[in-house]
């Protein structure tokens, strides 16, 4: 899934330092040979802010004398087909950051290192499986994890004062909140029709899935008796604020809409709070977090884990030491660092102590207990690129017969998953 | 002419309103660029500036490498539509004035070439240029886009072409003038508005492109061109989309700007076309 | 007027060259020659940039050829497999049938309003013909990925300007409406959104192509009591009908293939409500990574339209004949 970055303002100067980079590499041919091996890292944009690239790098580049790594900011829109073309070219980028959804279509076109012999050597035992798991095909580890978010509900403090509640911790205590925050020119909650990251969440914490494997073939699970519950709860609580029922959280952008200070709750990642800060000021100190509630009060809601794996292509001319930058950026020191730095969950759980007391942060590490992953196979990147999850939801939001229009859901999914 | 000021009434009310329609979502755009990111989803929507910011220029100026994608795009789109301006109007002038063995056939081609759905020459065109070593090179895009608004230049010059009485070149020619000295003096300027048009058209689709720019340019980021820069203002929880409407606005004006340097040429050609006439 | 033309390759109608010419050996091989020089540059162009990559797309509808294929080569041939896979396909029909009506509707509305729009401009004083020209260049001019960002907000459910401006005139049902949850909805706001980018083009196409009229004629009609629409349809456009016809062809050929702002706003959907063959084509070739279905695909598209204009090569070619 894409995730993408907390601190916008920052990464616009990033790319700078990474072109700035680029530039002194023209002689890269005459010393190839004798010199430093150069290896080009493509990060996405927003995995690291422009002040935790440079201490990486100038760690990197003292540590590794004989490697002079360029890193390089990608762009989200279009990155699919830029990722394959890559793959395909004679001369690719060495280290690829690769959202945790994609690995397995990459994987099964054969251009990316199987990196299986590595897994000790990285304390592999000890990721976290949302991570590990999208990153594994076939029973082989392609994917690296590099680091992982999940949602949680961002709140108003004040509303929540001015109405006398607290965060809740059931969903039924959730329910009630809301309901009780959405007056006055209030939206109680601001949750896009089409946030299906949200749904999923809600069909895990009921024992469904969004689809399910059965003997060779996947089979779309929308229309299972559990995975319809969740859905109900989807649009019971989606009910309680006014977000729009045909659209996801991207258009119009929900921290652009929570900014303009009538809404109680939207779910995001922790580092949405800042681009909320960014746009209205007057938000900065009221902001809260908490854990998706979960049906009891004992287990937060199941969430989506979202993050990103690092992958070697089978192109690269310089894989030995892209592995060894892998296992820097990958390693306990710049874990730690980047799990603080940039709210993240770092890709060890032993790590997931040293994140430091942030109230995001402890809320999304509360979340992430029980977090899970979109079906694994090689064609799941195909149904987020046409969502029929997200027109399933409209459907139902809008009036539709939920079991049919689930059905209708599932055939499509189904379809696409057993796609050779 | 006679004209009642009722009927210049009507007229210029219907203008206006061809102008509301066509301005409007532009007009959103601009204004959206001037918005603080505050306002831009507002529940009651203001029409009018009024709390005008130019931070979002600031964020698109001071992104990194705006200028340096600006000359890519323009340097991309420029050569293109030249490139296919010089070799379009050759074609058109044999097409529309000459007569010659295949002349159907050619003009069918033409038509073919334009129905391309260029989408789908994507994987082809990645291929070709992966073994020819021509990834991360402005020059294939430029060929590429040189070839998107060739066909349609032909087809277009063709129909100015012939639009233009052939009597005018004889007459001239009878005056003395060779056959270039007559397209130069007498077709040319006829044709300025067609050339206006079609230069522009094919600027903007050069220069609006998104698909070829993104797949072909893989490694070397210093190559990419606008739009691919374009959606750089987007993050995990959507776009900024100030930054991206001041951007798009920045973007926009260029195509502007041709239209207004090439607006007052074209009105003296049509002027001038219509004395000679 | 464009049929009157009798000509021949050297040019001159007149024996008395003149000196200018002197140096042309009547119709020699250079001057025979001539037309396939000027046409050179065109057909190895096109040779390389087109006609090559086609023919690789050929040769991919004929493979299996997904992304595995792309990044190790070694593709194996399947011969019609690919073809048959599509054609077999009900879901390929009603899309076909989509884009029919689809581009039905668009290019009429497109060539009306640009007709009427460039009829208009014709009739307007200086200022106000420069001010509509304008518009219709920054409506043109805007890009792609502004436009449709713009028109998925002005038709938001909750905070957009049409809903806001139609609760305000009164029509309290389109409080929140959902125009993007129907199909019938979705298809409309991409005809409007594509009209209002198309329309730009062919009304100022129109125009300049009104203004080689020369103006003698409409004022003989005019003192001849023919009123607007006589004259029109009298005068204008029998002159400028193979405009037209090009014109409409080329709207045919652009609205049928139009793809960014369909994926942008809709991706084919709600439902398969506004899928049409090149966002079919891009949806199974890109997202699915089925290269070699999306060539299929591709290459159909091609010939459909292609004989869908069939009637008009042949008018052309008629008209070609006279010449």
């Amino acid at each position: 899934m894409k995730f993408r970055s907390l601190a916008v303002a920052a990464v616009a100067a990033l790319s700078l330092t990474a072109v700035a980079a680029c530039g002194s590499s023209d002689g890269d041919s005459d010393n190839a040979a004798s010199g430093p091996t150069t290896i080009d890292v493509w990060l996405m944009k927003g995995s690291v802010s422009d002040d935790f690239l440079k201490r990486f790098t100038d760690d990197f580049a003292a540590k590794h004398p004989d490697i002079k790594a360029n890193v390089q900011i990608q762009e989200w829109n279009g990155i699919g087909p830029k990722i394959i073309g890559a793959l395909a070219s004679k001369d690719a980028p060495d280290v690829i950051e690769v959202g945790n959804t994609q690995v397995a279509q990459y994987a099964a076109s054969g251009g990316v290192k199987d990196l299986t012999d590595k897994k000790a050597d990285l304390k592999g035992d000890d990721w976290i499986e949302g991570l590990a798991g999208p990153g594994n095909y076939e029973g082989k580890q392609y994917g690296i994890p590099y680091y992982a978010a999940n949602r949680v509900v961002i709140y108003r403090k004040d509303l929540f004062q001015a109405a006398g509640v607290t965060p809740p911790k059931t969903r039924d205590e959730w329910l009630a909140t809301s309901a009780k925050l959405n007056t006055g020119g209030n939206q109680g909650i601001y949750l896009p029709g089409q946030n299906f990251y949200v749904l999923s969440g809600f069909i895990w914490d009921e024992g469904g899935d969004l689809a399910v494997k059965e003997g060779d073939a996947w089979k779309g699970a929308l229309s299972t008796p559990e995975a319809l519950k969740g859905m109900d709860f989807y649009k019971q609580i989606q009910a309680l604020g006014k977000g729009p029922k045909d659209s996801d959280e991207a258009k119009p952008t929900q921290t652009d809409v929570f900014a303009q200070g009538k809404v109680a709750q939207m779910i995001a990642v922790p580092g949405a709070a800042e681009l909320i800060a960014q746009a209205n000021p007057a938000l900065k100190d009221k902001l809260g977090f908490f854990p998706i509630p979960g049906k009891t009060a004992d287990k937060p809601g199941a969430v989506f884990t979202g993050g990103s794996d690092l992958i070697i292509p089978e192109a690269s001319d310089g894989q030995d030491a892209a592995y060894t930058f892998i296992k820097e950026l990958a390693g306990e020191q710049w874990q730690t660092d980047l799990a603080k730095t940039m709210k993240y969950v770092p890709n060890r759980k032993a790590l997931a102590g040293s994140v430091g007391s942030d109230e995001g942060v402890a809320a999304m590490a509360a979340g992430a207990a029980n977090g899970k992953a979109t079906p694994n196979s090689p064609n799941w990147a195909a149904v987020e690129a046409k969502n029929p999850i997200k027109e399933y939801q409209t459907k139902v939001l809008t009036g539709g017969d939920p079991a049919a229009a689930a059905k209708a859901a599932d055939e499509i999914i189904t379809q696409a998953l057993n796609t050779k | 002419m006679r004209t009642s000021l009722g009927r210049k009434l009507s007229l210029n009310t219907l203008a206006l309103i061809v102008f509301a329609f066509s301005v409007f979502p532009v007009y959103w755009m601009v204004l959206t660029a001037f918005k603080p990111t505050k306002d831009i989803q507002a529940e009651t929507p203001s029409f009018f500036p009024t709390n005008i910011t130019f931070a979002h220029f600031g964020t698109a100026v001071n992104a990194d490498g705006f200028w340096l994608f600006w000359r890519n795009s323009a340097l991309v789109a420029v050569t293109a539509v030249l490139l296919s301006l010089v070799v379009a109007c050759l074609a058109a002038y044999a097409v529309a004035r000459m007569k010659w063995r295949g002349r159907q056939a050619f003009i069918l081609m033409v038509f073919i070439a334009q129905m391309t759905p260029w989408e789908a020459l994507l994987i082809p065109m990645y291929v070709i240029a992966r073994d020819t070593d021509m990834l991360d090179k402005l020059t294939m895009l430029t060929l590429i886009y040189f070839m998107v608004t060739l066909p349609f230049t032909i087809v277009t010059l063709r129909g100015f072409l012939k639009a233009i009485p052939i009597e005018l070149e004889e007459a001239a020619q009878v005056d003395g003038c060779n056959q270039f000295q007559a397209f130069r003096r007498i077709v040319f300027p006829l044709l300025a508005p067609g050339l206006l048009s079609t230069s522009l058209f094919g600027f903007i689709t050069a220069w609006n492109e998104f698909a070829f720019a993104n797949l072909l340019i893989i490694k070397n980021q210093d190559q990419r061109t606008l739009p691919v820069w374009l959606s750089s203002f987007s993050n995990t929880f959507g776009t900024d989309w100030g930054a991206t409407m001041a951007a798009a606005t920045l973007f926009m004006l260029p195509v502007l700007l041709i239209f207004l340097v090439l607006q007052g040429r074209v009105t003296a050609g049509v002027a001038a076309g219509a004395v000679k006439g | 007027m464009a049929v009157t033309h009798v000509e021949t390759p050297e040019t001159p109608v007149a024996p008395h060259a003149g000196p200018p010419a002197a140096g042309r050996r009547g119709p020699a091989l250079p001057v025979r020659l001539l037309p396939y020089l000027l046409i050179a540059p065109t057909v190895l162009g096109t040779a390389y940039l087109l006609v090559y990559p086609l023919i690789r797309n050929l040769v991919i509808s004929f493979q299996k050829f997904g992304i595995a294929q792309l990044i190790r080569g070694g593709a194996d041939f399947v011969g019609f497999d690919n073809y048959r896979q599509i054609l077999s396909d009900r879901m390929f029909w009603s899309v076909v049938l989509r884009t029919f009506v689809f581009t039905a509707i668009n290019v009429t509305l497109i060539m009306v309003l640009a007709t009427l729009v460039a009829l208009l401009i014709g009739a307007l004083g200086k200022g106000m013909r420069l001010a509509v020209m304008g518009g219709l260049v920054v409506a043109w001019a805007i890009p792609v990925i502004a436009a449709t960002t713009v028109f998925q907000w002005l038709f938001q459910s909750q905070l957009g300007v049409v809903n806001w401006v139609l609760v305000a005139l009164g029509f309290e049902q389109f409080d929140g409406y959902a125009w993007f949850a129907n199909g019938t909805s979705t298809f409309a706001i991409i005809v409007v959104l594509i009209v209002w980018q198309s329309v730009p083009f062919a009304a100022l196409t129109l125009y300049a192509a009104m203004t080689t009229v020369p103006k003698e004629l409409h004022e003989s009609a005019q003192i001849d009591g023919a009123g607007g629409v006589k004259t029109f349809t009298l005068i204008t456009f029998p002159i400028l009908r193979p405009m037209f016809g090009l014109i409409f062809c080329l709207e045919v050929i652009w609205v049928f293939k139009c793809f960014v702002q369909i994926w942008a706003i809709s991706q084919g959907g709600p439902g398969n409500a506004t899928l049409t063959l090149p966002v079919y084509a891009y949806q199974v070739a890109q997202s699915l990574n089925r290269y070699d279905l999306g060539a299929a695909i591709s290459m159909v598209t091609v010939l459909i339209l292609a004989v869908a204009l069939l009637a008009y090569f042949r008018q052309m070619f008629k008209e070609e004949g006279e010449l």
